[in-house]
């Protein structure tokens, strides 16, 4: 079964940067799904159990990152499914709060297809020992 | 940074579509921002509503390598910051700095290239620390880490997955040279059919040969309609720059203004766009400068201290009308009236449509004073030769006390021209269709000479005649009356033109005028006929006008 991913993002220029990204290499033919908002997104997390990595934007009007985070962590909602947090220069702060309500991992913009690509990494091997557990 | 560096190059056309609205809204936020600090409000919302949108900005910018505009939104970022937790820090200096840095951003952004000098953002950026008491340096740091990113090696690059692609506009240019070859030979062939016609008749061969012609036709225009969308630019990407500089003006002026702006995203071929921001930013100026009142005589007058002055486009029946409005003090017709006299012009029978219509004339439109916009002393003269040579019209209304409107109707494109082509003595020429009323076979005695001009009765009313030979300077008028003549519109100006004879529609691209020749004034442009003869595309609203002031 291809892997797939959810882009949590209300900028559509980055969900062209991720298309392009998830476009190239083994990550080709991969299936990303794209949300504009927190809520939209919390929804798609929902509904699919089996993503290799979810890649959310920290700033977002409406329900931000860190709500999409703390929601997922009260309601227990698929906690094994790595939610990585997607900042512009974040302070240690927010990485300290993200941390907190379960943030698996942090990525700051400006970030290159090779940061993604080695979260993915990170994401397979964890999918791995937890399969192998 | 070159483009290739950038594994998000070829997306810079959605950055700027995404980010450049953002930082426009920015940017009327900080107008707006300074209003309101100056009458004394907080303005907290607006405030926190420029944070989530220049954080975006400086996000993406980022991704895309445009450290300039990164950079700028940054500082505006802290400033913004800085001036949510300080309130006593709100007022004129702060605001000034924050409509300073939005305009810079609208510009960065709009500009987008990798190439981009960077000198006006770290300037901006230096005074943003300096005001913000930060030992420079500080962000210097965060460059150099950003350099070591930038720096390392990556793979997979390329590779494009965006639906949008960058293209010289000068490549749609030569696109449309290409169309408009195709045009050419399209109407030499339609001719050959004709001839063919006259000299064996209807058969079956010629009627395929007319319908292939047709359906040539019909794909010829449907490139013309596509090869014409890739040119629409909305108006905003013009209008983005007004506020700032109503602001600018307004301050300069000692006036406060509110800029109202609707319509943003009518469409306006980019070459139109391009030729329209100065009259715009011309009309602009000139009603903050001229037409709204100083506060305290508004007040006086009953009006409230803050001007209104309103931009608003939309798409008329195939044309773009935009229109400068303000609630000012209206047109000073006895001036108006002075001046026209001083220059030697009888008055006396004006109308106030008429007078008000001087506005326009050479001589008459620069107001007294010296204007303080360096560099924007453009007359409204010029502005309206501008307006003319796109083919478009302008006309001001006005009402003492209550303010002037300027309404600006203006073709979506330039690039190709419907026209009615006609032959005056052997030479063709074509006049646009959007100016042509009706054609008329001119019946000897329908027309009589008044006063030495021809008028005639046209649906109900008395319209003048011209003999297109004297107009063009093709020749002396003669006795000799031509058969006949077409009505030319322009605005509210009607005029017959006596011609030899009526060749045709056609679709015609516009060539410009060799500007060694200078621009004869009923010349708006050439073209080149199916036969490859060059035409002269007449400028009516020109020859309308000259007809007006020979009146």
């Amino acid at each position: 079964m291809p892997e797939s991913f959810l882009v949590i993002d209300d900028s559509k220029l980055l969900h062209q940067m991720y298309r392009l990204i998830f476009s190239q290499g083994d990550l080709a033919g991969s299936t990303v799904h794209y949300a504009l908002d927190g809520r939209e997104g919390y929804g798609l997390l929902a509904a699919h159990p089996d993503l290799t990595l979810v890649l959310l934007d920290l700033n977002m009007p409406g329900m931000n990152g860190l709500e999409v985070l703390a929601r997922r962590e009260a309601e227990r909602l698929h906690p094994h499914v790595p939610i990585a947090l997607v900042t512009t220069e974040s302070s240690e702060d927010d990485e300290a709060r993200g941390r907190a309500v379960g943030a698996w991992d942090y990525l700051r913009k400006p970030f290159q297809p090779s940061d993604i690509q080695r979260l993915v990494r990170g994401a397979r091997e964890q999918r791995r020992s937890r399969g192998a557990a | 940074m070159k483009p290739g560096e950038n594994p998000f190059g070829d997306l810079l056309q959605d950055y700027i579509v995404e980010c450049l609205p953002l930082a426009e809204q920015v940017g009327d936020a900080f107008v707006e921002l300074e209003r309101r600090w100056r009458d004394g409000e907080p303005g907290e919302d607006l405030l926190a509503s420029v944070k989530g949108r220049l954080h975006t900005i400086k996000g993406n910018s980022g991704m895309m390598g445009l450290t300039p505009a990164r950079d700028v939104a940054h500082a505006l970022e802290d400033a913004c910051g800085f001036l949510g937790r300080a309130p006593e820090s709100r007022g004129e200096g702060a605001a000034a700095l924050l409509v300073a840095g939005g305009g810079l951003l609208v510009d960065l952004i709009g500009t987008a290239s990798p190439d981009a000098d960077g000198g006006p953002a770290s300037d901006f950026v230096e005074r943003v620390r300096k005001y913000l008491g930060l030992a420079p340096g500080a962000a210097a740091e965060s460059d150099r880490r950003q350099g070591e990113r930038r720096s390392r090696p990556r793979a997979g690059d390329g590779g494009a997955a965006s639906n949008v692609v960058r293209i010289d506009f000068r490549r749609l240019d030569a696109l449309l040279e290409v169309l408009g070859e195709g045009l050419i030979q399209h109407s030499a062939l339609v001719d050959v059919y004709r001839r063919l016609m006259r000299r064996m008749g209807a058969c079956e061969e010629l009627g395929e040969l007319d319908q292939a012609v047709l359906s040539l036709q019909k794909t010829l225009t449907r490139l013309e309609s596509t090869l014409m969308e890739t040119r629409l630019l909305p108006v905003s990407t013009v209008f983005g720059r007004f506020p700032r500089m109503v602001r600018d003006v307004a301050h300069a002026e000692g006036k406060k203004v509110r800029l109202e702006v609707t319509g943003g995203d009518t469409s306006l071929d980019k070459a139109v766009l391009d030729r329209l921001s100065e009259p715009l930013l011309h009309l602009l100026s000139n009603a903050v400068a001229h037409g709204l009142e100083l506060p305290e005589d508004r007040v006086k007058a009953g009006k409230p201290p803050e001007g209104l002055l309103r931009l608003q486009a939309a798409a008329v029946s195939g044309r773009v009308a935009i229109r400068v409005s303000d609630d000012g003090r209206g047109l000073d017709e006895a001036a108006i009236r002075a001046k026209a006299e001083a220059l030697g012009m009888d008055t006396r029978a004006a109308d106030t449509a008429q007078l008000h219509g001087l506005v326009f004339v050479a001589g008459l439109s620069t107001a007294d004073r010296v204007t303080t916009l360096s560099g924007r002393g453009m007359g409204l003269d010029v502005a309206a030769d501008v307006i003319h040579a796109l083919g478009g019209t302008i006309e001001v209304e006005s009402r003492p006390g209550k303010g002037t409107a300027f309404t600006l109707s203006l073709p979506v494109t330039l690039a190709i021209v419907r026209s009615l082509i006609v032959e005056v003595d052997r030479e063709r020429f074509a006049v646009p269709l959007s100016h042509v009323a009706e054609t008329v076979r001119a019946e000897p005695e329908a027309i009589r000479q008044i006063n030495n001009q021809g008028v005639t009765q046209w649906r109900g009313d008395l319209i003048h005649v011209a003999d297109a030979g004297a107009v063009l300077g093709t020749r002396e008028p003669s006795g000799a009356q031509r058969p006949f003549y077409v009505v030319m519109t322009a605005g509210a100006k009607r005029r017959g033109l006596l011609v030899d004879r009526l060749i045709g529609h056609q679709d015609i691209v516009v060539k410009g005028l060799d500007p060694a020749l200078g621009r004869p004034a009923v010349v708006s442009g050439t073209t080149i006929l199916g036969d490859g003869q060059v035409a002269c595309i007449l400028d009516v609203v020109r020859i309308l006008d000259g007809a007006a002031h020979a009146n």
